[in-house]
């Protein structure tokens, strides 16, 4: 089976990446969906509606109308407080935000593959605009993870929180290959625009 | 660039048209145009040979070499070098 143009492996992955590109959207709608109904909540709770117990854990009451309610129990202790659900949810944007460019260049670049026509400007460009997400993805996470850490110190009394820092030697490994393959696309696409100008 | 084709002088000279030399070359129209308008970044021998054949020319009447900028950038630099 041949690598590159109709009917090849790029041909294979760019079916993926179109379902990839699909369940991204899903994984945004329902973040989106999840940010919107944390907050309904907090202004519920702000609203005095909904127990405050019920997210630091344990038994909480929620009110629905003027006289009905009704009772919830959750075990984790503060595991739906903010200033672990926030974090959370910043780090969910950050993540699929930053798939969501990945993927598009990536669709791109086996758009490419499968017409047959790998050396293009353009695909230098889409190499070097996901190694830049990639960066900007890892130091977002590590900015993530210390806010996190911080709003646990400082507002997560009832939190029992593990600190620890890893660095992701694959992706920063990954980074520069993908800096090496762009430099290679990029001279590949010159020597292609230099023989079709040799007469 | 500061080579230079005189293709346009020479097929004056020869009172002949690019159609015409495009099909006793071999060389496609738009080819023999990127020829001769100077945005051919190389210049096959085989293709020179052809040329210089229908021409009744030598490689070097085609070719001409005009410094230019880029040029006196090199030999500034060349100097410097030094």
């Amino acid at each position: 089976m041949k690598a590159l143009g109709k009917g090849s492996i790029a041909s294979i992955v760019r079916v993926g990446l179109q379902i990839a590109w699909v369940v991204l959207w899903v994984l945004a709608g329902l973040l989106a969906i999840g940010a919107v109904a944390y907050g309904i909540v907090l202004a519920l709770i702000a609203n005095g509606a909904i127990d405050p117990a019920l997210l630091s854990g344990g038994e909480g009451q929620i009110r629905v109308g003027d006289s009905g309610s009704f009772r919830v129990s959750y075990d984790e202790r503060a595991g739906a407080t903010w200033p672990v659900v926030v974090p959370a949810f910043l780090i969910g944007g950050v993540a699929i935000a930053g798939s969501l460019v990945i993927v598009w260049r990536l669709k791109k670049l086996f758009d490419s593959f499968s017409s047959g026509e790998p050396f293009r400007r353009e695909n230098a460009q889409h190499l070097r605009a996901i190694w830049i997400t990639m960066i900007a993805i890892e130091i977002a996470r590590y900015a993530l993870m210390g806010l996190t850490g911080a709003l646990l110190a400082f507002y997560g009394d009832n939190v029992r929180a593990n600190y620890s820092f890893s660095i992701d030697l694959s992706t920063w490994g990954s980074i520069l290959i993908l800096i090496v393959l762009a430099e290679v696309f990029r001279e590949g696409a010159r020597l292609k625009e230099e023989q079709e100008l040799t007469i | 660039m500061a080579i230079r084709v005189t293709l346009d002088r020479i097929l004056l000279d020869r009172r002949m048209s690019l159609t015409e030399l495009s099909d006793k070359v071999g060389v496609t129209l738009a080819n023999l145009s990127i020829l001769k308008t100077g945005k051919a970044k190389a210049i096959r021998f085989s293709t020179l040979n052809a040329l210089c054949r229908v021409l009744d020319c030598q490689p070097g009447e085609l070719l001409s070499y005009e410094p230019s900028e880029d040029d006196a950038e090199l030999e500034r630099a060349d100097a410097a070098a030094e």
